[in-house]
């Protein structure tokens, strides 16, 4: 079985991206600069209707329009519109104002039907239906464990919370979208996308086409959480454009239609009991929860459409527990998987809970954690995290700094996988002692193209810019999608094979020792003009699952005007083996940064009398600047013996509870609510009459 | 945003009749592009207005400073002298937006721009301020509405520099018709306080040609509290200015921005602070005389501590 070499040149130290120069000079094309030959702008007409009977879409109008090249209707027949923003129609033409012109002249003959939009009037049975054959709310999804009501009766220390989390949009700065050309010869795609192979089978079979006709191209793109693996409607219609112009079509989501329809982190409404005895020991959990994906959601979907289930009680152990949670529809957007599915939402309510009972049994959050959460390397983590937090020095009762500007720490945990899966790849070793790693997996932004360039380097003794890394192509050996922080697990130990593959193989044809570093040109001359290939695929034993990670905050509470300034998180990670720790610092970062957004920003706004997204922009659908950004401490526990474990994903989880356990502690009052607003701040002094964010 | 045609002209008098037909005036572009790409507004013709005469300058003068319609937010924020002479001014200005559109920001079009409620800039609602005939906000979504409104459209005034400005008794010089008029700007936006349909009391045609700022030895200073840290609009603004000896007040002025469809002060707190030592009991009773008639929706009553806390901080601002 191969393993990581105990000596390391190249893995673990901080290797700048090898395409940072392309980025910054704008040379990188990202999928929505792509402009191939003759292309065309193409857009999508959307439903003005929260819900609607569709009887009839008339693009005739539309291709009369100077420029438009093509139309298509989404769906022919009738249909039914259950939510504001979705696909009827789309054009396609040779400039961006042919396109909106044509979008006018789109004629659509509907009967409006009734709505709902607010989880909590959704749920009510009275309510209008989403999905006419099923209630909007599910049965409760129900686990049980031990004996709950007698463990609560018997508890030294019980206490009670209502907590709700927002629908999260998905607002990578690269909307979603693609760029596709249909010829006779097969099927182009550039994409904004997670996965280059499942949106070639996507869009492959929505064409009818088979899949090895279609080609996937991802150079560089800007972006994806979850919400970017398949071609979408978007890709889809964009095909058909092309199709019938005979040309290149692009269609890019504007940020309108972004907030629309490409996916979102489900609401939740959690009622949470926690019952422990004296010592701090938790006997029982009780939860009771609900929450929406959209249309995505109800009876009709369960099981099948993502629904608002999330872990509880997350990372503690407790002998007792019943939990009831349902999912409830309404007339939205659907929800996506959305970077650590389940986790932030499970995180911040039972991190809050857990501070909580901490007050209550008058215990130090931390040492409540240790006593409660059996993982070790989280045991770790705590001890250093809350070491160089100054923990002990900076954690006061709850509401006791003096003054108005009141300061506050918090603490949160995580745990996630982000094991690695089948990836293939191939070198190439050309007799100028270049070398060429070809693998078919794409760079979503996290440096994975940086990766291939190390763990090559490593393998031949060489700098990683000596390297080039070949990626995002479909042509290229096949890799998995971009999802569930398995990119760095699955990618890193294919190349080590394929690489370790391919220095055997040169060593055995030039019949040089050992070729690696200083001998490698000389050992490359000797092939002559026939580059050597090698081939090389995932192996098991170089990657492993399974992370945990922890948080600390600190923020600053104005009481008289609400407003939360968060001045530091300490994040102490693990993900295994460091492949490159300058990418993997700037991840966790990033993380934490979007933690941020979910903590006190971001929140779609949905209106019960039209129906509408109201804030379908980021002027009203705010997320962190730099202004807000805090100072972010990293410390990396690196665990080579471990394997290479994805690090996208756990960082983002704890940030919002550790920032919310931090409010609290200022205030020496709870905001319960997601995101943590000055109108929220202050309703939970109690300094407002009314306030909320449901009708 | 629908097609439309683009004139430059040198004149104000080509300018105001380029506008009779369907037109727009166009300066930074901020607010009306915006707009237009929302199908809120869909002029014929977009009159640029840069190019106009004698409307880029910062004048010092014996009576009163000049700012020309075309002066950017930056050039105001970063004008030494005025903000020596308006620190309240300069504040305000320094809060708008972010680096880029200040640059391209100009004071008339910061004055002139229309409301930010929502509902008002959401492409399919037609609300009562496009013409419809429902305030969606009065019963909905209104937790950045205002607190105090004349009329059934609770959408508030958002610009920053309207604030500091009335505080600090300017004046808009504007043309309308064939005259030049000057606006305090109380006038500037009176008609927004009755009438839903209007963001101020500006026609089609009248054009903000500069703004004056009388000289009088106040001090003057602005706060504003956001959701976020920078590049958001303010949830509530103050900005103050007054004549001040050690802590004695006198020539005062209080104003409140995203609260009211207008710059929000009241008389009867400016008679109350005249010759009064500031302490935070004073402080307290203006803001309650201030405060006195809000009228808080469902969503926005958090508004009232902020804007409390706001006048005792910026009224402290002055003295301190």
């Amino acid at each position: 079985m191969l393993s990581w070499p105990a000596k390391r040149d190249v893995v673990g130290q901080d290797t700048p991206r090898v395409d940072g120069p392309a980025k910054v000079t704008g040379a990188a094309k990202y999928s929505s600069d792509v402009q191939p030959e003759g292309w065309l702008y193409g857009m999508i007409y959307r439903s003005h209707w929260p819900a609607a009977k569709v009887t009839r879409v008339n693009i005739e109008k539309a291709k009369q329009i100077p420029g438009i090249k093509a139309a298509v209707v989404e769906r022919d027949g009738e249909r039914t519109i259950r939510f504001y923003g979705e696909e009827l129609a789309a054009v396609a033409g040779t400039s961006r104002q042919a396109c909106l012109d044509a979008l006018l002249a789109i004629e659509v003959e509907a009967t409006p039907l009734p709505f709902v939009v607010k989880e909590e009037i959704a749920k009510n049975p009275n309510s209008p239906r989403v999905w006419p054959d099923a209630a909007n709310l599910t049965e409760p999804n129900v686990r049980e464990k031990g004996d709950v009501d007698k463990a609560f009766a018997a508890a030294a220390a019980v206490v009670e919370g209502f907590f709700t989390t927002p629908t999260q949009l998905h607002q990578p700065l690269e909307t979603h979208g693609n760029t596709v050309s249909v010829t006779y010869d097969g099927v182009t795609c550039w994409a904004s996308t997670q996965g280059i192979f499942s949106v070639r089978d996507g869009l492959a079979d929505y064409l009818e086409v088979p899949h090895e006709k279609v080609r996937v191209i991802t150079d560089y793109m800007g972006g994806g959480f979850g919400a970017k693996f398949g071609p979408g409607a978007e890709g889809g219609l964009a095909g058909r454009l092309s199709k019938a112009a005979g040309a290149p079509v692009k269609i890019m989501l504007t940020r309108f239609d972004q907030s629309l329809a490409v996916g979102n982190r489900p609401s939740s409404f959690q009622q949470i009991k926690l019952g422990a005895d004296a010592d701090g020991k938790m006997v029982a959990f009780e939860m009771n929860s609900f929450g929406t994906a959209g249309i995505g959601a109800g009876a009709s979907s369960a099981g099948g459409g993502g629904g608002a289930g999330f872990p509880a009680p997350y990372i503690y152990v407790v002998p007792n527990i019943r939990v009831k949670q349902s999912s409830v529809a309404v007339n939205a957007g659907e929800a996506r998987a959305f970077r650590a599915p389940g986790h932030p939402i499970a995180s911040f309510g039972m991190e809050s809970i857990v501070d909580e009972l901490a007050v209550k049994l008058k215990m130090d959050p931390v040492e409540l954690r240790l006593k409660n959460d059996p993982n070790k390397i989280r045991q770790r983590e705590y001890a250093i995290g809350a070491e160089r937090f100054g923990w002990k020095q900076k954690y006061k009762p709850p509401g006791s700094s003096p003054g108005p500007i009141k300061v506050g720490v918090g603490c949160a945990g995580a745990t996630w996988g982000g094991g690695g899966r089948g990836t293939q790849a191939d070198v190439q070793i050309n007799s100028d002692g270049s070398v060429e790693v070809r693998c078919g997996t794409q760079d979503l932004g996290t440096g994975t193209r940086t990766l291939v360039a190390v763990v090559a380097a490593e393998v031949f003794g060489l700098k990683p810019e000596q390297i080039t890394a070949r990626i995002g192509d479909t042509r290229f050996p096949p890799s998995g999608g971009s999802g569930g922080s398995t990119t760095a697990a699955s990618v890193c130990p294919a190349i080590f094979d394929a690489c370790t593959n391919a220095l055997q193989d040169l060593q055995k044809k030039t019949g040089v020792a050992d070729a690696r570093g200083s001998n490698w040109l000389a050992a490359c001359r000797k092939l002559g003009v026939n580059p050597l290939t090698s081939h090389g695929q995932w192996q098991e034993g170089l990657s492993s699952s399974g992370v945990g990670g922890v948080q600390f905050a600190e923020v600053e509470v104005d009481t008289e005007t609400g407003f939360v300034k968060v001045g530091k998180i300490l994040c102490v990670q693990d993900c295994g083996l460091v492949v490159d720790r300058l990418t993997c610092e700037t991840q966790i970062n990033g993380g934490i940064i979007m933690g941020l957004g979910y903590a006190l920003y971001e929140e779609r706004m949905m209106d019960s009398a039209t129906g509408l997204v109201l804030n379908p922009n980021f002027e009203t659908y705010k997320v962190p600047n730099f202004a807000d950004v805090p100072e972010i401490q990293v410390i990396l526990m690196d665990m080579p013996e471990r394997g290479v474990i994805g690090v996208g994903e756990p960082a983002t989880i704890p940030t919002a509870g550790a920032i919310a356990n931090a409010v609290a502690n200022a205030l020496g009052v709870r905001v319960s609510s997601l995101p943590i607003t000055p109108a929220r701040v202050l309703a939970a002094l109690g300094k407002v009459g009314k306030v909320g964010s449901t009708a | 945003m629908k097609s439309f045609q683009y004139v430059t002209p040198h004149t104000v008098d080509s300018a105001v009749s380029l506008a009779a037909d369907q037109g727009r005036f166009l300066a930074g572009g901020i607010d009306i592009l915006g707009e237009m790409k929302d199908y809120i507004a869909s002029p014929r013709l977009l009159v640029n207005v840069k190019d106009l005469p004698v409307t880029r300058e910062i004048t010092p003068g014996k009576e009163s400073w000049t700012i020309g319609t075309n002066v950017t937010i930056s050039e105001i924020e970063q004008h030494a002298e005025l903000k020596r002479v308006f620190p309240g001014l300069q504040q305000a200005a320094a809060e708008v937006g972010s680096p880029q559109i200040r640059n391209v920001a100009t004071i008339g079009g910061n004055l002139a721009q229309h409301s930010r409620c929502w509902y008002y800039r959401h492409r399919d609602i037609h609300c009562l301020k496009k013409g419809g005939d429902t305030c969606y906000a009065h019963d909905g979504e209104n937790k950045y509405h205002s607190l105090f409104s004349g009329n059934p459209c609770i959408s508030p005034v958002v610009s920053n520099l309207a604030i500091a400005l009335a505080a600090l008794d300017a004046k808009a010089i504007v043309r309308r018709g064939k005259e030049e008029v000057a606006l305090s700007i109380a006038d500037l936006y009176a008609k927004a306080w009755e009438n839903p349909e209007v963001h101020n009391s500006l026609t089609g045609t009248d054009l903000i040609l500069r703004v004056q700022i009388p000289n009088g030895g106040r001090r003057s200073a602005y706060q504003q509290v956001s959701e976020k840290a920078s590049f958001d609009w303010a949830l509530v603004s103050c900005a103050a200015a007054a004549k001040v000896e050690g802590t004695k007040l006198s020539k005062v002025r209080v104003v409140l921005g995203a609260v009211a469809p207008i710059p929000w002060q009241v008389q009867a707190a400016h008679d109350f602070l005249e010759g009064k030592e500031l302490d935070d009991g004073v402080a307290t009773r203006a803001s309650e005389i201030i405060l006195k008639e809000a009228d808080p929706r469902e969503h926005n009553g958090y508004k009232m501590p902020i804007a409390q806390a706001l006048i005792r901080r910026t009224l402290k601002q002055l003295v301190g």
